[in-house]
């Protein structure tokens, strides 16, 4: 049996978006019958990576079945557009790693389900790495007065 | 047949191998056992005493409400775990995170969760803020695992002295009858030198908070942006020779997680900037030392986040190296928010 494909397009293929930003993206779903097809959620989201349990936020999700959409095809072509949040920002820590991406979910009969992600970059923190010893750096104003004890 | 039936299963926090149908099941099963034991129970106690034909026990009094209790908590416990398993078999992990945050927004509209809102997974800066400085615009609130120290220090002296002290006299007392216990002796003996660490290391974490008099941090604004730098305040006071004394900025990143039964937390600092030091100076009784700096936050700073089990913590750290006392470090959290002027690389 093929496996069901689900394909995810950000618009102009872009990966980097700035807090506040409009993403917009197209999925749709091959290689199943539409009438296999019970339900579709796509959410944009983020979830964390690394030492820690994972941690997950969605800030956008839509559930379809067949009764929502024209010609009850939930395999067709969609869009879906969103606003992004000021936070959590992508961020690629030593402990705690940050990821966002676009998530389709697609329920098939049988109890069976498939789902694919795009993943994206929102803000641009540097990647962070352990620190021993303090970094150093100069101060831009100091001064501690002598007669102060 | 193996991978059918596993009988372990590997799990680190909410991911598990294995079929999560099964794992469903296995549970629904569990608490629908447990509330069919506790419908039946309480049926038959309900129906035994109606009938006035219940055993001694199940009579009313003190056992039988006990008995009561009981199985209606069989009854809670199974029901609620039935329908929160229901609702857990087919719902996607998003699903129910987009419904914990519609819930969520449920929530009366405090000044905390119109931040929250603003900008999500950012811990509120309201306890930060509450307090006045005195020099510049916020006293910033310290934050150390210190007092817990201390009182379990404190407990651990108390209760393994005082064993200590009656096996001992119990000990001495057989010496002096000329019938002395050795292997008690020697046991004494044992307790007793743990009992001079207990006692040692209690007076060093008394000493430590008495002694060494309170840090105070002020700062002109708050919260923190990157790319901008703000006015700081710090003074100490107390009596003794410093070796050296340091502010620093300080990022730390801390993971919680699920190892078996036991819930661990690691931290790991990604960032350490030196804002302010000095070397080899006295504070007198009565003084206090004051300086004055600037902090500059990283313009490309990873915003402070909090969220169930990882965090991003940036904190003032006053690090104060005193002759004949050990290293001691005060923190003092500030929340940065995430920067809004960043370039985006294309």
């Amino acid at each position: 049996m093929i496996e069901p494909l689900i394909s995810i397009r950000l618009e102009g293929g872009q990966r980097q978006f700035r807090p506040g930003e409009q993403l917009r993206c197209e999925y749709q779903l091959d290689a199943v019958d539409p009438a296999d097809v019970q339900s579709v959620e796509a959410s944009v989201l983020w979830h964390t990576e690394g030492k820690g349990d994972e941690d997950l936020g969605v800030h956008f999700f839509e559930r379809l079945v067949p009764s929502d959409v024209e010609g009850e095809d939930l395999c067709a072509l969609r869009r879906l557009a969103t606003v992004l949040p000021k936070s959590p920002l992508t961020y690629a820590g030593v402990l705690v790693k940050v990821r966002w991406c676009v998530r389709i979910r697609a329920f098939l009969r049988r109890g069976k389900e498939v789902f694919f992600e795009q993943s994206f970059v929102l803000g641009d923190v540097p990647p962070a790495r352990s620190v021993c010893a303090p970094v150093s750096t100069a101060p831009e104003r100091t001064h501690a007065p002598e007669d102060q004890f | 047949m193996a991978r059918t039936f596993r009988l372990w299963e590997k799990k680190r926090g909410d991911r598990r191998t294995g079929s999560p149908l099964v794992g469903g099941l296995g549970e629904a099963l569990f608490f629908g056992v447990l509330f069919l034991l506790g419908s039946v129970s309480s049926a038959y106690l309900i129906a035994a005493h109606g009938l006035g034909a219940a055993p001694p026990l199940r009579q009313p009094g003190f056992g039988f409400w006990l008995m009561v209790l009981v199985v209606v908590s069989f009854m809670l416990i199974g029901g609620s775990g039935v329908v929160y398993t229901v609702l857990q078999v087919g719902t996607s992990a998003e699903r129910r995170s987009a419904l914990a945050r519609r819930a969520a927004q449920f929530d009366l509209l405090s000044d905390a969760l119109l931040v929250r809102r603003a900008y999500p997974t950012i811990p509120p800066d309201a306890n930060l803020t509450n307090s006045p400085g005195v020099r510049l615009a916020y006293r910033l609130p310290v934050t150390h695992a210190g007092p817990w120290v201390l009182f379990v220090s404190t407990a651990f002296f108390l209760v393994w002295n005082s064993i200590a002290v009656v096996l001992g006299m119990v000990a001495l007392r057989g010496h002096l009858a000329a019938r002395p216990d050795w292997y008690l002796s020697v046991f004494v003996l044992a307790l007793a030198a743990i009992g001079v660490w207990a006692t040692y290391f209690f007076v060093h974490q008394v000493l430590r908070h008495t002694g060494i008099g309170p840090t105070t941090v002020e700062i002109s604004d708050h919260p923190l942006w990157p790319g901008r730098t703000y006015d700081l305040y710090v003074s100490q006071t107390g009596r003794f020779h410093i070796r050296s004394f340091e502010v620093l900025l300080v990022c730390e990143e801390e993971a919680t997680y699920r190892q078996g039964t036991d819930l661990r937390t690691e931290r790991c600092r990604v960032h350490a900037q030196e804002l302010y030091r000095r070397e080899e100076f006295r504070i007198e009784p009565g003084d206090a030392f004051e300086v004055e700096c600037r902090l500059p936050v990283p313009a490309l700073a990873m915003h402070s986040l909090q969220t169930h089990h990882n965090a991003v913590h940036w904190m003032v750290l006053v690090r104060n190296d005193a002759a004949s006392w050990p290293l001691i470090e005060r923190s003092f959290p500030v929340v940065v928010l995430p920067g809004e002027v960043a370039e985006v690389r294309p």
